[in-house]
């Protein structure tokens, strides 16, 4: 799973980006968007925009859950009173380039990788000629998110499947109520961050402490 | 307001610290300090009113005229505004955490919240304007702003009124909260009823609304 | 004339620290004849001449006292290692009123037009100084030595006065 997040302000102007990748079933919390992934992910957040502009006068929560979904990135959205937006844009670990165009990628994800799962106790030998779906799904999870794959062998059946709902399941209440979390401290100390008086509505937050807060919040939730 | 962009694009990448950045000594930065341990702390009335006493000399120095002088205690105020809509938001229990979403919801956060917190009780009055052309007025009444609790204005600038910096609060909360205003200061005293003068110096927040704002109000209005 | 049990206070003057009159109000008519706003200019510069040879009158309390006095447990030791200022006039009696000063430590004075009987001066002036530090000293509109021109204050001094003399 990898996370990219960005604090909006009032002109739609960038005032904080950070991307990181989960910290949970032993990941390293790194990022692995491709090099042009990267880049779009800007794009993406900011054409969800126009959506958080349609849900903020209908709802007066802050925490606005999933707003926006391009393919299989999912933008989260909370927004402070004064018309700062939190976007967390998050994506679930299978991304090769077929599967984008898959309608539901989550439940095929996990539907491969218990194949994978059953396939890997085989002998080596059945393995390899057992079906051909299989392997590029093998390449793309170990080069994609190493992580996932002990926790599904050593944990299997149901297990499995609760372990793996923030990364594998972006629509499920769990990964709601993760990424709530993760506003709601992302938000506290952005109200620190204002209330310096050097700070000015629309500026650039440039504290290492408060991106260091923003990367702890991060490693604690996601 | 200014309308900075990010220096170096690349993500998580750039740092933008090491530029001369200096920690205070023992290590704790504005981040290492609870938001609400000063929410019921009090704050010495003298000291604000000796401070205040500065700023409104400060804006008077090089002014042209009384307009240019609440302009400026007005834009004094307007920071502090913006900045306590967040704060004072934060510090709600979750469950009314809610986002301004029509005028009166905001002035009635203006009114009980920020008034509170600023000091220490509620506004007095809160009133929409009875005529009916000009729809995108209201009224926020404080009989003792706390502000003018030492201040007399000399005769020669009687149409003064030093609550403009409360104005400006008023004016960065509705700045903020996505309802543009213009919030202006008039002393009103006692005329008619409540025998003499029994708040001389009552002063009237007028708050008039952009028209955006009531063009939206209509349409959420009409949707729900 | 006012019978001698009935409290009042007439008048009060505040004079800056240069001698100059700042402020001058009457309270009670009758109790005092009237001066014209010449005279009172005058009674300011005099009485602040007066009282500047009078505390130069007044010895300086000798040192010897220190160390005894500084095994008082009440007393800060700070501030015995210098002389208490000398205070100069404080209070001027004749048959119909009484004038008391009060000198704040910034040199203004604070003097008060009472009725010989009137209890509880030190008091009453005490409070007129508490409503000037806070109605004259921190209005953004008053500089520092001219003279007071404060709603606020003559507003809260009138009733401060009115509730002494009905009392």
């Amino acid at each position: 799973m990898s996370y990219y997040f960005a604090i909006i302000g009032t002109q739609d102007n960038p005032l904080f980006e950070y991307d990181f990748g989960t910290s949970k079933q032993g990941g390293d919390g790194m990022a692995r968007f491709t090099e042009q992934a990267r880049q779009l992910n800007q794009f993406i957040i900011h054409s969800s925009l126009d959506i958080v502009e349609e849900v903020q006068w209908t709802n007066g929560q802050m925490y606005l859950k999933l707003i926006d979904r391009f393919f299989t990135s999912y933008i989260s959205c909370f927004l402070t009173a004064s018309n700062i937006k939190f976007l967390l844009l998050h994506q679930p670990p299978s991304t090769s380039s077929s599967s984008s165009a898959l309608p539901h990628p989550s439940s095929s994800g996990s539907s491969s990788t218990s194949t994978l799962v059953q396939s890997s106790h085989h002998p080596p030998t059945s393995a390899s000629t057992s079906s051909l779906s299989v392997i590029p799904s093998l390449s793309t999870l170990t080069g994609g998110s190493n992580s996932s794959t002990p926790t599904l062998i050593g944990g299997g059946g149901t297990s499995s499947r609760t372990s793996t709902s923030i990364a594998a399941n972006p629509t499920s209440p769990q990964t709601e109520e993760a990424i709530r979390n993760f506003f709601a401290e992302v938000y506290e100390n952005y109200v620190k961050a204002i209330m310096s008086p050097f700070y000015k509505t629309n500026m650039e937050i440039r504290s290492p402490v408060f991106r260091a807060r923003v990367a702890a919040a991060g490693r604690k939730y996601l | 307001m200014s309308n900075h962009l990010p220096a170096g694009g690349n993500g998580g990448g750039g740092r933008a610290g090491d530029s001369g950045l200096r920690y205070p000594s023992n290590g704790k930065t504005i981040y290492h300090r609870p938001l609400n341990r000063t929410k019921t702390a009090e704050l010495s009335k003298a000291a604000f009113a000796y401070l205040f006493a500065e700023m409104v000399s400060y804006a008077q120095r090089r002014v042209t005229g009384i307009q240019e002088l609440e302009k400026r205690l007005n834009l004094q105020g307007h920071p502090i505004g913006l900045k306590l809509l967040d704060l004072l938001l934060f510090r709600e229990p979750p469950r009314s955490q809610l986002r301004p979403l029509n005028i009166i919801a905001l002035l009635h956060f203006i009114k009980i919240n920020v008034w509170t917190h600023l000091f220490g009780r509620q506004a007095d009055r809160l009133e929409k304007s009875s005529n009916p052309d000009t729809p995108d007025e209201f009224m926020i009444i404080d009989n003792e702003p706390l502000v003018n609790a030492y201040i007399s204005v000399p005769k020669e600038m009687s149409q003064l009124n030093c609550a403009a910096f409360a104005a400006g609060i008023i004016e960065g909360v509705c700045d903020g909260a996505g309802f543009p205003a213009r919030v202006t200061a008039h002393t009103v005293g006692d005329t008619a009823g409540e025998g003499g003068e029994m708040w001389p110096g009552r002063t009237v927040f007028l708050v008039k609304f952009q028209p955006e704002v009531l063009e939206r109000e209509a349409l959420i209005g009409a949707k729900s | 004339m006012r019978p001698p049990q009935c409290e009042t206070v007439f008048s009060l003057v505040i004079i800056n620290k240069a001698g100059g009159l700042i402020y001058n109000r009457t309270f009670h008519e009758g109790g005092l004849n009237k001066i014209s706003t010449n005279d009172y200019l005058v009674l300011a510069g005099t009485f602040h001449g007066v009282h500047a040879i009078t505390a130069r009158l007044n010895p300086v309390k000798s040192t010897p006292e220190r160390p005894l006095s500084n095994s008082v447990p009440g007393v800060p030791g700070g501030i015995l290692t210098r002389p208490e200022p000398p205070s100069g006039l404080e209070v001027l009696e004749s048959e119909n009123f009484r004038l008391q000063c009060f000198n704040t430590l910034t040199g203004v004075k604070f003097l008060l037009f009472t009725d010989t009987t009137q209890t509880n001066v030190d008091v009453i002036i005490r409070r007129i100084y508490e409503l000037y530090s806070d109605y004259v000293m921190k209005n953004p509109f008053y500089q520092l030595e001219m003279p007071i021109r404060c709603d606020m204050f003559d507003r809260k001094l009138l009733s401060h006065i009115r509730e002494v003399n009905n009392r």
